[in-house]
């Protein structure tokens, strides 16, 4: 999960000037069981239909070398049967009474995601509180599932070379801490994961008290809380999971990554290490973020799309991570483009937000984009529930989701400038360049 | 990800309708409105949120109506027409929405082309203004389509690099050839070689008029002060001349026998194929039966594709099919991809579920399953302003009516095992297809000799 970050977050100051009635803080309701499970509820009777979200607390942070890529699995492994629903019976159940869902897994947090009928609820509820503990793991389907992820595998990352470059520097600019490796794993772990090991991370990260549960929708919510009371409240809580202890080390020079790989166009990655999304430092870097790669309007794109004609696109920025990941900057070059020539307008370019800073204009177009996509992404059951779940997560509650904009609202074009210069650094940062080989002339 | 359906090859665009319980849910009847100069237009108010939807059909700018030597003009024309007008250049449209966090496109597809536009509703009448601006007056300047023109030509040979993306052009070309509805919205390289700007103007002045436009508006905004701010956009809107009538689409080809076609991608460490029959077209009597048998068939995640090549035996992350229709035909097309060694393995059992479906169709509870399925996942396709836009615009260009999906799914709902199994004998193949595979031949080629006899390109040959 890389989530564009400008879709997610708000403020008060714009949330009482603008919002209707609709999706306020003081209409969630909030409950926490015994067993340390946290509950969100929030009624829209838009649509009859309800999102049903469930947030884990683990995703590839939590993994170790020889088990990477775990996490994702486990996601996988979640629809293959439980001492009470057989192999494949989750979604079988759920498509019958008209659901639908998904999961996805990022670098610390994975989610699952059912949209159903209101008629269903309760039958969902029971089959998310009985896959919250109650995995079998069965050996011929853990075999086949890993086929599957090895599959995805070969899609997303092998026959991808945007993602086989991303991969290679995401390795290089991080060293020690997890988030080295993708979600999906490397490739030796995925064909080597043993049963045991993978029973025994899911024990240590599946327990209510590692997890958030959200409804959003056609339902009652007294009554959506006693149906999750009913089914989640006789499940132990768990030993709090360890926690991550590796920092990564400051990076003292320049890294550099060359791939090289049969293509017809080249791929080409500069990233620096970033603030987490809970450092006071992320809100002026998202807004630079989206100043630099956001749009056509965006200096990066203009510079490198239109005027130079160095590339097909760009794109990246930060992520809302719990440890401090990267700042990133993603270019689809144009083929037979001089790799450091692109480098170097990039530097340019950074070079003058280092200098001059941005201006007022550009700050206000950034709080206009993060306004709007708030709006955007509020409009569905699952936008919401999104929402909610990843805020509660990352930034440890889903109030913050309602004072996100003061944050962004707050940072002076200054302070943009600042934090340009303390991490946009050459010791802090890694370029990766996938150099086309043969086929293609 | 846990799935998805190889949501890059196979774009939905039916799916289909829950079990609330008989017209729990409908789509709201918008208000019909018509522009002084005839533009026709469909309104709701919403008034949740603080957002404004527009989207609007052109009927004919599309790559339907494209000469054959111009296949790629239409989407071109349209991502020219948002690069400069007669009082705004590139940069300033793009600031300017950028500026609002709106989003604006204009995009053709096959047989029409669309504008959306959405924003905050304290932007929306600059919004609209600029597309306005964009619809009306684009200059299409010399260097902004030499620019375009290149970024095309070069991101071809991207879309190349990745076998998943390449396949679905190549699939195109081997099941349509020269028909119109086998145009690359991206062109191909000889194609975009031999354009001009002159061309992309008169294909403009050509297709964009507002008799053959349909539009809608879902958000927070009154009637009057929407209608006054149309009027004085859109509004001015006139063709120059009469209209010429547009070219008739050919007859869709249909595939006698197996059509086989092996693109070597050497360095693909997996195969990619997509296989494709005639299907029915869009608004046909058949379609609620035929998303109740396609749910089935490849359609979701538990269906027998997914199934047999997922769940069961691990060979790949995504299999599906769908049916995708236009105004006078359809396709059936089904996709997936495995390691290269197991490219033989799969299709085999591709083959084997086809028949079993043909033969056997579905059981009564795979029926209601399915029913359901279509029935409890259909009111989220209608959640937001801009679905609701989409929908308005799509059933009114397609001449469908607004009670469209109300029948559609009183019919799902009472659709029965005989006709699914009917269906499934009608519109799944069985002799006559195109199979295309994208995958590193050295490896493949064996495997893929016992289903007859394969056409074979270099992914590194111009064009596809």
């Amino acid at each position: 999960m890389r989530k564009k970050l400008s879709v997610f977050v708000l403020a008060v100051l714009f949330l009482s000037t603008f919002l209707p009635a609709a999706f306020r803080k003081e209409d969630i309701k909030v409950h926490k069981l015994d067993n340390g499970l946290k509950i969100l509820l929030y009624e829209d009777h838009n649509i009859p239909q309800v999102a049903l979200y469930t947030f884990f607390r683990v995703g590839s942070r939590n993994e170790r070398p020889g088990l990477t890529g775990v996490s994702h699995f486990i996601e996988h492994m979640m629809f293959n049967g439980t001492k009470k629903i057989g192999p494949g019976e989750f979604d079988r159940k759920m498509e019958f009474s008209g659901g639908a869902n998904n999961a996805y897994t990022g670098d610390d947090l994975t989610a699952y995601t059912d949209w159903f009928p209101p008629a269903a609820l309760e039958a969902m509820i029971e089959m998310e509180a009985d896959r919250m503990q109650g995995l079998i793991f069965e050996p011929k389907v853990f075999e086949s599932e890993r086929g599957v992820v090895a599959s995805e595998r070969r899609m997303g990352v092998e026959n991808n070379n945007d993602s086989i470059l991303s991969e290679n520097v995401r390795a290089t600019a991080i060293m020690a801490h997890p988030y080295h490796w993708d979600v999906i794993g490397w490739m030796s772990d995925i064909l080597s994961w043993k049963r045991d090991e993978v029973m025994n991370y899911y024990r240590t990260f599946y327990s209510p008290n590692n997890a958030v549960l959200i409804a959003i929708g056609d339902f009652e919510a007294a009554k959506a809380l006693e149906l999750i009371k009913k089914y989640f409240k006789g499940i132990p809580a768990g030993p709090p999971p360890p926690a991550v202890t590796t920092v990564e080390p400051p990076q003292m020079g320049p890294k550099q990554v060359l791939v090289r790989k049969e293509a017809q166009t080249p791929s080409f990655n500069l990233v620096y290490h970033a603030p987490n999304c809970q450092s006071p430092d992320f809100y002026p870097l998202s807004i630079l973020d989206l100043v630099l790669l956001n749009g056509e309007s965006s200096r990066l794109y203009k510079r490198l799309v239109r005027d130079e004609q160095l590339a097909l696109s760009v794109y990246g920025g930060m992520s809302e991570t719990i440890d401090p990941l990267l700042f990133t900057i993603y270019v689809k070059p144009r083929p037979g483009v001089d790799l450091n020539r692109l480098e170097a307008v990039i530097e340019e370019e950074l070079g003058k937000i280092k200098k001059e800073g941005i201006s007022e204009k550009e700050r206000e177009k950034a709080l206009n984009m993060i306004r709007s996509g708030f709006y955007f992404g509020l409009q569905t059951n699952a936008g919401k529930a999104n929402q909610l779940g990843s805020t509660e997560v990352l930034y440890g509650s889903y109030e913050k989701l309602f004072t996100q904009m003061d944050n962004y609202a707050a940072v002076k074009r200054e302070q943009v400038q600042e934090a340009a210069k303390k991490y946009l650094t050459d010791d802090n940062k890694t370029v990766g360049k996938l150099i086309p080989q043969g086929g293609a002339k | 990800m846990k799935r998805f359906i190889a949501a890059t090859i196979l774009a939905v665009l039916f799916l289909a309708a829950p079990f609330v319980g008989e017209g729990a849910f409908k789509l709201p009847a918008p208000e019909k409105l018509v522009l002084k100069n005839g533009l026709t237009l469909f309104y709701l108010k919403n008034a949740d949120y603080p957002l404004l939807s527009f989207r609007m059909l052109v009927r004919g700018a599309g790559a339907s109506q494209e000469p054959a030597e111009l296949e790629g003009i239409a989407s071109l024309t349209a991502e020219l027409m948002q690069k400069g007008t007669a009082v705004r250049n590139a940069e300033a449209i793009a600031e300017a929405v950028d500026f609002m966090g709106a989003r604006f496109d204009i995009s053709a597809s096959d047989e029409n082309s669309s504008v959306m536009a959405e924003s905050l509703s304290e932007h929306f009448p600059k919004l609209m203004e600029i597309a306005a601006d964009c619809l009306l007056n684009p200059s299409f300047k010399e260097d902004e389509f030499t620019k375009e023109r290149s970024k095309r030509i070069d991101n071809i040979k991207a879309i190349k690099d990745n076998p998943g993306s390449a396949v679905r052009p190549y699939f195109l070309k081997a099941y349509f050839g020269a028909h119109p509805m086998g145009h690359l919205a991206s062109g191909t390289e000889s194609s975009l070689k031999k354009m001009t700007v002159v061309q992309v103007k008169d294909f403009h002045k050509k297709y964009y008029r507002p008799e053959r436009a349909i539009a809608a508006v879902v958000g927070n905004i009154e009637k009057e002060k929407l209608v006054e701010m149309l009027e004085a956009t859109l509004g001015k809107w006139t063709g120059p001349g009469p209209a010429a009538s547009l070219a008739a689409v050919p007859a869709f080809p249909k595939p006698k026998g197996r059509k086989l076609v092996l693109v070597d991608k050497p360095d693909a460490t997996q195969a990619y194929w997509i296989l494709g029959a005639p299907g029915y077209p869009l608004g046909d009597p058949l379609t609620p039966q035929a998303d109740v048998m396609n749910t089935l068939f490849g359609g979701r995640f538990t269906s027998w594709l997914s199934t047999e090549l997922r769940i069961k035996r691990g060979l790949t992350y995504g299999a599906g099919s769908r049916f995708q229709a236009w105004a006078s035909d359809g396709l059936f097309v089904a996709n997936s991809y495995t390691k290269n060694d197991k490219i033989g393995e799969m299709l085999d059992i591709v083959f084997d579920v086809l028949k079993k479906a043909r033969q056997e169709g579905f059981a009564a509870a795979e029926v209601e399953s399915s029913r359901n399925y279509l029935e409890g996942q259909f009111p989220q396709r209608l959640e937001t302003n801009a679905s609701k836009a989409g929908t308005y615009a799509m059933l009114a260009f397609y001449n469908l009516g607004f009670e469209y999906y109300d029948k559609y799914l009183a019919k799902v709902r009472s659709v029965v095992p005989a006709e699914v199994k009917d269906t499934a004998a009608k519109l799944l193949p069985e002799t006559d297809f195109v199979l295309v595979v994208v995958g590193k031949a050295a490896d493949i080629k064996k495997q893929l000799e016992k289903f007859g006899t394969w056409q074979e390109k270099k992914i590194t040959d111009p064009d596809f």
